[in-house]
């Protein structure tokens, strides 16, 4: 049987200063307590004593949790509510299957067979309030706040035999058993590798307004409290566990397995993985002004060769994130290398991440830099300025990817497009494509592709279902990264450090970066964010109308007996330029209009691009040559950039010409390569 | 004679008629050219008078590349990177062997070419077995007696591989892939899993080509009316003579791998402006006519092959093709002696 009395003990001390109504720390309880020296990150609202064994050959999981949380809210508690991720994957009635199916017509994720599926039951849940436990297991039911599906069984909700008051503490103990499914949503495992987030009962957010404790939806992640947790695990012997946190101990068992003991305070979740294939390294990140981290490095064989791949990534990582946002505070780091085929790449848990390479991967790709930085990434935009990802997922996957993108272009360059082909495995190099910030990194291609599907203001779990990385991912990035062209990187660092370090350990809102935004930039920004954030406009600047010529006149000229027809009225040394930029998107955004002349003069007026239309005439002693709307491309938003300038001299023509032949070698080779059929 | 001796034979026998070697070519060109004018057309339209056509022109723009990319539809679709330099010859190997579906308009030119190529084949093959001039009217002579053959040769052929492609590769691919692969976490188990599907369908392609290669052959040599019975015509030679059959489209492929690894040293990449554009051009279309002699080979060594494994070497059963006179001179011909006065 399980150490479940063990749990209890252990948590009772853990929290046991903090706690108003719950079970006084009980003497002798040996681990899992919080260092006293070190003063509390976060208000540690949800801390867990967890046990849990893993069967792999039933593919189970079993587990006893001992809760102590703490109301937050200025309201009292009457109810608790709990996630229950993994019931997501019980049928294909679950919100978070059916939400999947609107979007794709690919229903292979329902016809998975049988030992794919996965859940998870509450056997037991008892509130401990100082004497006898009282069991409130039939007191359980499932809940549908957002969507009504009485068929979805991701959250669950107890009512409390007495409320919890603002600021008081009680103490919940759940016994569950699970199934672990073949991976969805990157939870799960294939072969011996298994992956194990979302995998407990977790109790939801109470907020002023009520619980914040939504589905399992298609298009979000996931919102929980800072805590401590101090986690038990139980595998086979011999198999390599990794988890947030530090491993404090390791038992072995007599019956065949291993208990690995795991601690963490100040995070608001707990994910691990076990392999016995996993090949261990470890690093040191160092730093003249930033804390040290040890980092963990959890590989697959076949990717025994690019450990320094992964470490200089999350140096990279480490070192920019740091200076320019803040400290990374927990002096340790896992980072996950997830087996082929697992589903489990590019995730972020606190202080543990998996990120994901290739067998073959080439040097000139950021595969396996990409992933690692974004996702080491995700300890500061999520592990540490912990958002709510069901509702604003843009405000860390968004500020992620703009933070990445910049962080690629300072140490991972150059980099180039890699093609795969034969099935995926055989990658291809083209040299000649050099991936920028811009085209690469703030992924204009995924947003222009659906930049109308929703605004972004829109709760992210109400997103359709396909358009929520366009959506939280790149346009978040493509905005962000026009207000630092707007108004300079120094400012931009500013907001984002001003940000992070006012939120980190906390749940900002939207309106909390709004506010660090005006407050730091010295500007009301609001009209930016109502055009970029709060509706989904499209920007679309181009140039309409371009032409240059003698600025002479014709017609009749002068009065009365002067009166004379000319058709060469005025200087003839002048030119006239006429230039119309025209705003054919819905979006409004003031851009800058530049013409250039001949002889290297350059004219600039600012717009403040509200109306459809403007034009601009001018006389100059030379012809212009090009006319661009936004030359400086600080609108990244602008979906169509191409139409944004003109020259008289224009070389459309010529390049399409170029293509056109490079492309008709390759469809002379497709026609040679289907002539094996004749 | 051997299949070595064949394979030199064929060799002999398309450089012996390099007017039907740049006639292929001129064909392929033919039909690829229209879609590329079409594909300029669309990429002029969409740059404009833009700047980004000079980057465009000088190097690679791929920030536009992107935008052009995301309004196009239809043919524009192919536009891609994967065109780049050797890009393409992966892109288009990767999509036959993944049986990934082509855009309509390519599929459209690919039948076509299909079919021309068919018409062509006819006058190809006459030729190479008789190993001597046949001049352009014996050769479409020869091509319009054999094409309705090869019509209906084609209808079984197109039976065979549909089989293949529709149902033999999903078996593999999807079926038999993915469940030897479903537990396995290790990429590399998974990529030589992948190389043995190939392995697989590779042989049965194989197979079913060099049927259909001597149905051909024999089509044209034996001036054979009956698809069926020159297919079982083909495969009893193909059967007898498998070891060189086999061994003579092995040399046939290497002579194609070399050409294609050749291709990945000296693919010309992106092309600058100007003269770099006519060179890059140059180099490609020099590959692709070398993809055209390497076909042709494949049919020139094939029908040597057959040829030297008949009763009596160079056998040619079909008689020569003589162009017809004119409708008039036919008449006078057809018209009894009074009518001529």
């Amino acid at each position: 049987m399980f150490p479940r009395f063990a749990a209890i003990l252990a948590l009772a001390a853990l929290g046991g200063g903090l706690f108003s109504q719950g079970t006084p720390a009980a003497p002798g309880a040996a681990t899992g307590q919080t260092n006293p020296a070190a003063a509390p990150l976060s208000a540690r609202n949800a801390t867990y004593a967890i046990t849990a064994r893993l069967d792999p050959r039933s593919r189970s999981l079993t587990g006893d949790e001992l809760l102590t949380w703490r109301n937050p809210a200025a309201v009292p508690a009457t109810t608790l509510r709990f996630h229950l991720y993994y019931n997501a994957w019980r049928n294909s009635r679950s919100s978070w299957l059916r939400e999947r199916l609107l979007a794709a017509s690919d229903r292979s994720l329902v016809e998975r067979p049988a030992e794919d599926w996965g859940w998870i039951d509450i056997t037991s849940l008892r509130l401990i309030d100082g004497g006898t436990p009282l069991d409130l297991t039939s007191e359980l039911r499932f809940v549908a706040p957002d969507d009504g599906n009485q068929d979805d069984r991701t959250v669950v909700e107890v009512p409390l035999p007495r409320a919890v008051a603002p600021g008081g503490t009680i103490n919940v103990q759940i016994a569950w058993s699970s199934r672990v499914p073949r991976t969805f949503a990157r939870t799960g495992a294939i072969g011996n590798f298994y992956f194990l987030a979302q995998w407990f009962p977790k109790i939801g957010v109470l907020q002023d307004a009520g619980w914040n404790c939504h589905q399992f939806h298609a298009s979000t992640e996931f919102f929980s409290d800072f805590g401590s947790y101090d986690v038990r695990l139980t595998v086979p012997a011999g198999w390599t566990v990794g988890a947030t946190g530090v491993e404090r101990d390791r038992r072995d068992e007599t019956d065949g397995t291993t208990t690995h003991h795991y601690y963490q305070d100040d995070v608001h979740d707990f994910a691990w993985t076990t392999s016995p294939d996993f090949v261990e390294r470890h690093a040191r990140f160092e730093h003249p002004s930033l804390p040290a981290v040890d980092m963990r490095l959890l590989l697959q064989r076949e990717h025994a060769d690019q450990a320094e791949r992964h470490f200089a990534a999350t140096r990279a990582a480490l070192r920019y994130y740091g200076e320019w946002f803040g400290a990374y505070p927990y002096g340790h780091i896992t980072v996950v290398d997830p087996a082929w085929a697992s589903g489990a790449g590019g995730m972020e848990y606190p202080t543990l991440f998996t990120a994901g390479s290739r067998w073959l991967a080439p040097a000139g790709a950021t595969t396996p830099e990409g992933v690692t930085i974004h996702e080491a990434g995700h300890q500061f935009w999520f592990g540490i300025v912990a958002s709510n990802e069901f509702e604003n997922a843009w405000m860390d996957e968004g500020f992620n990817t703009f933070s990445t993108a910049r962080v690629v272009e300072q140490a991972f360059q150059p980099n180039y497009h890699v093609k795969r082909y034969f099935g995926g495995f055989v990658p291809w190099t083209f040299y000649d494509l050099a991936l920028t910030r811009v085209g690469d990194g703030d992924r204009p291609s995924a947003y222009r592709a659906l930049a109308k599907v929703d605004a972004q203001a829109t709760p992210s779990w109400r997103y359709w279902p396909g358009a929520g990385g366009a959506l939280t991912y790149s346009k978040t990035s493509l905005w962000l990264h026009t207000l630092e062209r707007m108004l300079g990187w120094e400012t931009v660092q500013r907001i984002m450090s001003t940000y992070f370090e006012r939120w980190k350990f906390r749940h900002p809102r939207p309106a909390d970066f709004f506010a660090v935004v005006n407050e730091v930039s010295g500007r009301d920004m609001t009209w930016f964010f109502d055009q970029v954030h709060r509706s989904s406009n499209v920007f679309d600047y181009g140039v309409d109308v371009f032409k240059s010529g003698p600025a002479t006149a014709r017609g009749y000229f002068g009065d009365g007996n002067g009166r004379a027809f000319s058709d060469a009225e005025g200087p003839t040394d002048t030119y006239h330029t006429t230039l119309v930029v025209r705003r054919y998107g819905e979006g409004e955004f003031p851009v800058d209009v530049r013409v250039q002349f001949e002889n290297g003069e350059e004219m600039r007026w600012h717009w403040d691009g509200r109306d459809r239309w403007k034009a601009f005439e001018v006389d100059r002693p030379s012809r212009a040559s090009l006319a661009q709307v936004d030359p400086d491309h600080v609108l990244l938003l602008d979906v169509n950039y191409t139409n944004n300038s003109a020259a008289l001299a224009p070389k459309g023509g010529q390049a399409a010409r170029k293509w056109s032949l490079v492309w008709l070698v390759w469809l002379q080779d497709h026609l040679m390569t289907y002539g094996f059929f004749v | 004679m051997a299949a070595t001796s064949a394979f030199r034979d064929g060799i002999r026998r398309v450089n012996g008629a390099p007017a039907v070697l740049l006639g292929m070519f001129a064909v392929t060109l033919l039909v690829a050219l229209p879609l590329s004018f079409a594909l300029r057309g669309m990429l002029a339209a969409h740059l404009g008078p833009s700047l980004a056509a000079g980057t465009a022109l000088s190097g690679t723009n791929y920030a536009w590349w992107q935008e052009f990319s995301a309004q196009a539809s239809g043919l524009a679709t192919t536009f891609v990177p994967s065109i780049i330099g050797f890009g393409a010859v992966l892109d288009n190997l990767s999509a036959l062997l993944d049986n990934l579906p082509l855009a309509t308009t390519i599929a459209g030119a690919t039948a076509a070419w299909l079919v021309i190529w068919s018409f062509l084949s006819g006058g190809v093959l006459d030729r190479y077995a008789r190993q001597r001039a046949t001049r352009a009217h014996g050769f479409f002579a020869a091509c319009g007696v054999h094409f309705w053959r090869f019509v209906r040769l084609g209808v079984i052929a197109w039976l065979a591989y549909a089989f293949l492609f529709g149902y033999v590769h999903r078996w593999i691919f999807t079926g038999a892939f993915g469940w030897l692969t479903r537990d396995v976490t290790v990429e590399r188990t998974a990529f030589l899993i992948r190389l043995g599907g190939y392995a697989l369908f590779g042989v049965l392609l194989v197979l079913c080509t060099i049927v259909f290669d001597y149905a051909r052959v024999r089509t044209v040599v034996e001036d054979r009316r009956s698809a069926i019975g020159a297919l079982a015509a083909g495969m009893r030679f193909a059967w007898r003579n498998a070891g060189a059959a086999l061994t003579l489209y092995a040399l046939n492929a290497a002579a194609f791998l070399v050409l294609v690894l050749l291709y990945a040293l000296a693919s010309p990449g992106t092309p600058g402006a100007g003269w770099a554009m006519w060179l890059a051009l140059g180099l490609g279309e020099v590959y692709i006519l070398a993809r055209h002699y390497l076909k042709l080979l494949f049919y020139a060594s094939e029908t040597s092959l057959f040829q030297s494994r008949l009763a009596h070497a160079a056998y040619t059963a079909a008689p020569a093709v003589e162009w017809p006179d004119s409708p008039a001179a036919e008449s006078i011909a057809s018209a009894g002696p009074a009518a001529r006065f």
